[in-house]
């Protein structure tokens, strides 16, 4: 190389080294500059995207292993504003057409020009499979069509996007709506089950950013589904009882009514049917259907009332336990019985004379079990009500249970009298729910048994069972025996016989309850009720009957005591319990 | 007169031998400094240097291009596991509807099946039969699955990841072999 060309050289390579030190220089400033922020926003804008990963909503089963809720695919119906290609006035038409959404809507969203702020509008939303299936068809029969066609206007549903998630989805319908509760569209749970283990339920979504270069592709994260959750109920006894239920209704004109069957001796809930129901696909009609602001969504739960002389089953407890009456302690019923200034009667204002305690249970005497009360002491009754949970919590696995209403000594609004009144179920609200826990104590030798809705858990394949549990010991096993008995021969007397069940011996209780107005209580419309159990010698079931308002009847007896004999008629099929005798021999010949 | 200068050498001898190694000096320098060879050493030191860029950016493109086509076929993947878990849910779900109790007692009833009158039910006892028991959902599940990622390295890693792990890490193979 000669000296005169290496200037050349030397030169090139300046410009050379220049014109690098100039872009790295550029690149720097560029990196420091304020603009740099909207750079790299625009960048990332592209880069990727932020995914939500929403675990499937965990499952809930009936005892057998049927599905009561679970979940389906549904779409999200979009446009995306980049597509040149798209025809407003198509997709407004099919959108119209199909999704049935407003024509002007679809197309002023349609016809919106992509820009920083959108390259996408949604349209709809929980679109089903089958819509999806006719926008589908719609697109192909005039991609076909006008597959030759130039025209920038030829119809089209170009653009149209469909982006997939699940929804809730009940495969039963109405069947235990009132327990199972709904899952509203933005995935939180209302009433019942998914509203008490919504978070259970639903699991835990993880957001992620997810790259569009697949040279930065991560795993996505193996989310787990939400736990599920398998129920104590039988759905076919669930179903069979709403059925007996809905015909009481037509029947007895009743304005609502409730049947909880519960099993005694674990507490599981098999059956718990209340009306109104609403199908749970469609939970936004709820308002169509709970009209009245007053209306609860779980009347067994969520609703107390004065239930009447169903209570004077815990009344007699109570004393028998405290040894204050024995069954064949006499009173001598004179029609009429003094207490905190309040004179008690009878349901019919009649004088029974000498009667024992089988008597005044089977007649149902106000006078005789006010007096019963008086005997066992003030401070004796409320602590085996308390002790009966009355006025508590049950602690059943439901959303929006109440604790009724247990007006005790020191309360501002509790008068002497109020322990004659309570002890035949007038002044104490209870919820239907709260009478089964009561109850499974007579049942179940004493001891009083939760109850539990929920009999496992399923979560990231392991299966937790819920364990039964004793809520307490208000009474003695034998006063149990000895109430089951009384109550067995009340069942079986002429004036019970409406809840009789051929070949199963039965203890049970009637209750009219009247209904307090701010005017004192009502006389012409009550609430009926009957609880009771079975087979007395090993029990397997309480049912708890309860129709409010009933218009062919007042008295619990007339309308609430052949729905528990209907019930039990069809229980003891569905259970597998055979009738006394039967039983008898088969425990017999083992 | 030859003179011996060295021990059997003589000053002749000498002449000659300088003369010779004055050439062959004077050849070398020639040979060595020449221009055109100095040319070619500038320019294989300059095609050294192509080649080599050409050999990282052949691996590196290479390895990218692999890893960016895996990337891609992981993101399918990705999707059609999510497709298929929907499918799941949704046969599951339509499986319960098509034997939803009330469609169950509806089949029945096309069936001839009715509902049963308690006389006419006979018991019969079964020794060793326990009656029917609720449902266990989590026995025939599979354990649950292991928080680690379960992508392998070679998808996840950069070139120069591995370089480093090379170079700090001697000791691994450099080829993985299964048994």
């Amino acid at each position: 190389m000669t000296k005169e060309y290496s200037w050349r050289y030397i030169t090139l390579g300046l410009i050379f080294t220049a014109l690098a030190a100039f872009i790295v220089l550029q690149m720097i400033r560029i990196q420091l500059s304020p603009q740099a922020k909207y750079f790299r926003d625009r960048g990332n804008a592209v880069s990727g995207y932020w995914k939500t990963f929403s675990p499937a909503r965990g499952s809930i089963y009936d005892r057998n292993g049927h599905l009561m809720a679970g979940n389906k695919t549904v779409y999200e119906v979009g446009v995306d504003l980049t597509n040149p290609a798209r025809n407003p006035t198509t997709i407004a038409m099919a959108a119209n057409a199909v999704l049935g959404l407003d024509y002007d809507y679809v197309f002023g969203l349609v016809s919106q020009v992509s820009s920083d702020k959108g390259i996408y509008r949604m349209i709809a939303d929980f679109v089903t499979e089958e819509q999806k299936e006719r926008l589908d068809e719609l697109n192909d029969q005039m991609s076909i069509a006008y597959a030759n066609s130039d025209d920038p206007d030829r119809p089209s549903l170009e653009g149209l996007q469909f982006r997939p998630h699940l929804q809730r989805s009940y495969p039963e319908g109405r069947l235990a709506a009132n327990l199972i509760g709904f899952v509203n569209r933005e995935g939180r749970g209302f009433f019942g089950i998914e509203e008490q283990y919504n978070d259970l339920l639903a699991g835990e979504p993880q957001i992620m950013w997810v790259p569009s270069d697949p040279n930065r592709v991560e795993e996505f994260p193996n989310i787990p589904p939400g736990a599920s959750l398998v129920l104590t109920i039988d759905r076919t006894i669930q179903s069979e009882m709403e059925a007996i239920l809905d015909d009481a209704l037509n029947d007895t004109g009743a304005e609502s009514g409730t049947i909880a069957i519960m099993d005694p001796n674990t507490g599981e809930i098999i059956a718990m049917a209340t009306t109104p129901r609403i199908d749970l696909n469609e939970y936004w009609r709820y308002g169509e259907v709970f009209v009245d602001p007053q209306m609860t969504y779980n009347n067994a739960i969520s609703k107390s009332y004065e239930s009447g002389s169903v209570f004077k089953v815990l009344t007699m407890s109570a004393a028998v336990d405290n040894k204050s009456v024995a069954p064949d302690t006499m009173f001598l019923d004179t029609g009429a019985f003094e207490i905190g200034g309040t004179v008690i009667r009878n349901w019919n204002g009649g004088a029974w004379g000498y009667q024992d305690m089988v008597g005044c249970i089977k007649h149902s005497l106000n006078v005789c079990l006010a007096w019963v009360a008086a005997e066992l002491g003030t401070g004796q009754f409320y602590k085996y009500m308390q002790a009966f949970g009355i006025g508590s919590l049950t602690g059943i696995e439901l959303a929006g249970e109440v604790p009724g209403r247990l007006k005790q000594p020191g309360d501002n609004d509790w008068y002497e009298a109020e322990l004659g009144t309570n002890s035949f179920g007038q002044g104490v609200s209870v919820t239907p729910v709260q009478m089964l826990m009561a109850v499974s104590a007579l049942a179940n030798e004493g001891k009083m048994m939760t109850p539990r809705i929920v009999l496992s858990m399923k979560k990231d394949g392991r299966e937790y069972r819920t364990q039964s549990q004793v809520a307490g010991m208000p009474i003695s096993a034998e006063t149990a025996r000895v109430m089951s008995n009384m109550l067995a021969i009340t069942v079986e007397v002429e004036s019970y016989s409406n809840a009789v069940v051929e070949g199963y011996r039965i203890a049970g209780k009637t209750g009219t309850g009247e209904i307090p107005t701010p005017f004192g209580y009502t006389s012409n419309v009550t609430n009926a009720s009957f609880v009771g159990w079975g087979p007395v010698d090993d029990p397997q079931f309480i049912v708890y009957v309860w129709l409010e308002k009933p218009m062919t009847s007042i008295w619990g007896s007339e309308v609430a005591a052949p729905v528990f004999r209907e019930v039990v008629e069809h229980l003891v099929v569905l259970m597998n319990i055979p009738p006394d005798n039967i039983r008898m021999q088969l425990k017999n010949s083992n | 007169m030859e003179f011996e200068i060295l021990p059997g050498r003589t000053l002749k001898n000498l002449t000659a031998e300088k003369l010779i190694m004055d050439n062959v000096q004077r050849i070398s320098q020639v040979y060595i400094e020449a221009p055109w060879r100095k040319q070619l050493q500038y320019v294989g030191l300059f095609l050294l240097g192509v080649v080599l860029i050409a050999m990282v950016a052949f691996f590196y493109i290479n390895v990218t291009a692999r890893a960016a086509a895996i990337g891609r076929s992981i993101q399918l993947m990705q999707s059609e596991i999510e497709v298929i878990r929907r499918d799941i849910v949704d046969l599951e779900t339509e499986m319960a509807e098509l034997t939803s109790y009330s469609m169950m007692v509806d089949r029945a009833g096309d069936l001839g099946f009715y509902q049963v009158d308690p006389d006419e039910v006979i018991y019969l006892q079964v020794p060793g039969y326990p009656g029917r028991q609720p449902v266990s959902l989590g026995s025939s599940k599979a354990p649950p699955l292991p928080s680690v990622s379960s992508l392998s390295p070679d998808y996840t890693q950069s070139l120069f990841e591995w370089l480093r792990e090379r170079v700090f890490n001697p000791a691994a193979p450099l080829l993985e072999i299964e048994p």
